[in-house]
């Protein structure tokens, strides 16, 4: 399903890869020891101590033109790529969208323009994907679905794989590791986009049915054509995770990748509860999502660049997550507080240093367990 | 076939100043977008030179479908390392002060 690249496209699109490669790997990397040379010194020959948190270097951080030219170039890699991938989709989405529509004969789409587009994704594009994942230009528009996925691989340096399906992985490794869940029956994928985080379960549930829902209706359409294209079957519809029309306990698995950090305060908890209202007993929820829960101690300068997403690319809400309780809303959702866990998936990443550091070796994931009690 | 679609180009969103003013960054965005484009070419040109050496004369058609080799796109790779390297010389020198 995805759109062939002329020659100029594809070599552009090259640039921006590398480009990220360089920023990541050369450039970052010389921030901290720059920092401890220049920065600090300077902070601490003015108040006799060192920074006490990210705030504090973010003030120092912010006014150094020399980490603001590193974060400059970061934040318009980002433009700079899906500037060059929408160049491909906008000159052959009319094809795109006619080969969208012949492929339909597995699973279901159903979309519902009822649905409202939640104001923390209206309110700015979250990666500064222009007109972020949901907005229609055309009848039957798929092109931020497209966009998304061959944004991916260029974004994580083809960490991602061939399927799109690195964090996925992760959870199903974690899952069958670690967590004793029999074939579920039903299992349902929140926040879906274009289905690239729901199509592994379909194949390692063959006899599951599987679901997938978002509010987006482009990348929904996306994600039915791409499911058929490579021949899983999978049901996705147009709706809010905060409150689906889906009954109560009907699925034995819920799951999530990158879904929560692009929500809001409001929304965590009702997500969460919306979860457990459709768990049956006994069932499991697992979110993938970005903040490393292996460091404890208070490191300012590495706190504060752990937070550049936030501000130079979109991702208001993931500071507040991580200030989050969630421990305490897993429970006061009624989940068994002795499977809640806040801990790493590991994956099969290939890029490991740099500014995305052990990110596509380690994943974040949350989960939690319904009571078994009928 | 429809009139053309034209997609959003510009996120939505806050528009953070890095260097002294918003001018200054622009011309950050623009000399980026330039080096792209002659990395573009370079590209390009290394296409219709690979083809030249196979035959005569060659179509746009040709130069869309070529497929480089693994040891080119490799190449080409470290190509644009060393364009990066001397484009972003400066910014790398300043951070290894």
């Amino acid at each position: 399903m995805q759109p062939q690249p002329n020659h100029d496209e594809s070599v552009r699109q090259d640039f921006v890869t590398d480009l990220r490669a360089f920023l990541t790997d050369e450039i970052y990397p010389k921030i901290t020891p720059y920092y401890e040379k220049n920065v600090e010194p300077e902070f601490i020959k003015e108040r006799n101590r060192k920074p006490k948190d990210k705030s504090e270097v973010r003030d120092l951080m912010l006014k150094d033109k020399s980490y603001q030219s590193w974060s400059l170039l970061q934040r318009l890699s980002q433009q700079m790529m899906f500037t060059a991938v929408i160049d491909t989709v906008e000159r052959t989405l009319d094809d795109l969208i006619e080969r969208s529509k012949q492929h339909n004969s597995l699973g279901t789409l159903e979309l519902d323009n009822e649905v409202e587009i939640p104001k923390y994704l209206t309110a700015y594009d979250i990666h500064q994907q222009p007109g972020g994942y949901h907005t229609e230009k055309i009848e039957d528009d798929i092109a931020p679905g497209v966009v998304y996925d061959i944004s991916l691989p260029i974004y994580s340096r083809n960490s991602m794989g061939d399927e799109n399906d690195l964090l996925s992985q992760a959870i199903i490794g974690h899952m069958q590791k670690y967590i004793k869940l029999p074939e579920p029956e039903r299992m349902l994928d929140i926040g879906c986009a274009i289905g690239n985080s729901t199509l592994p379960f379909a194949k390692i549930f063959p006899n599951a049915e599987i679901h997938g829902i978002d509010v987006a209706s482009p990348c929904l359409r996306y994600a039915h054509a791409r499911a058929n294209a490579l021949g899983v079957t999978a049901h996705f519809s147009q709706q809010n995770a905060e409150q689906t029309n889906f009954e109560n306990e009907t699925f034995d698995l819920i799951t999530s990748c990158l879904l929560l950090h692009e929500t809001s305060h409001d929304a965590i908890p009702k997500i969460i509860n919306e979860a457990y209202r459709l768990l049956k007993p006994g069932g499991w929820m697992m979110h993938l999502d970005v903040y490393p829960f292996h460091r404890e101690a208070i490191e300012p300068l590495y706190d504060f660049l752990k937070d550049w997403e936030i501000i130079n690319n979109n991702e208001n809400f993931s500071g507040a997550l991580r200030n989050m309780n969630l421990q305490q809303i897993f429970e006061d959702a009624g989940f068994i507080k002795d499977t809640i866990e806040f801990t790493s998936a590991e994956a099969d990443g290939q890029h490991t240093k740099g500014y995305t550091g052990d990110f596509y070796l380690k994943l974040p994931i949350y989960l939690a367990q319904k009571p078994n009690i009928p | 076939m429809n009139a053309k679609i034209e997609l959003p180009r510009i996120a939505k969103g806050k528009k953070p100043i890095y260097l002294d003013d918003r001018s200054i960054d622009n011309l950050m965005a623009m000399i980026m977008t330039l080096t792209q484009e002659i990395s573009v070419l370079r590209d390009r040109l290394d296409t219709i030179e690979h083809l030249l050496a196979e035959k005569k004369t060659i179509s746009l058609e040709d130069i869309d479908t070529f497929e480089p080799s693994d040891d080119l796109v490799k190449q080409r790779k470290e190509r644009r390392q060393l364009l990066l390297k001397r484009v972003l010389l400066p910014i790398e020198k300043d951070l290894e002060k």
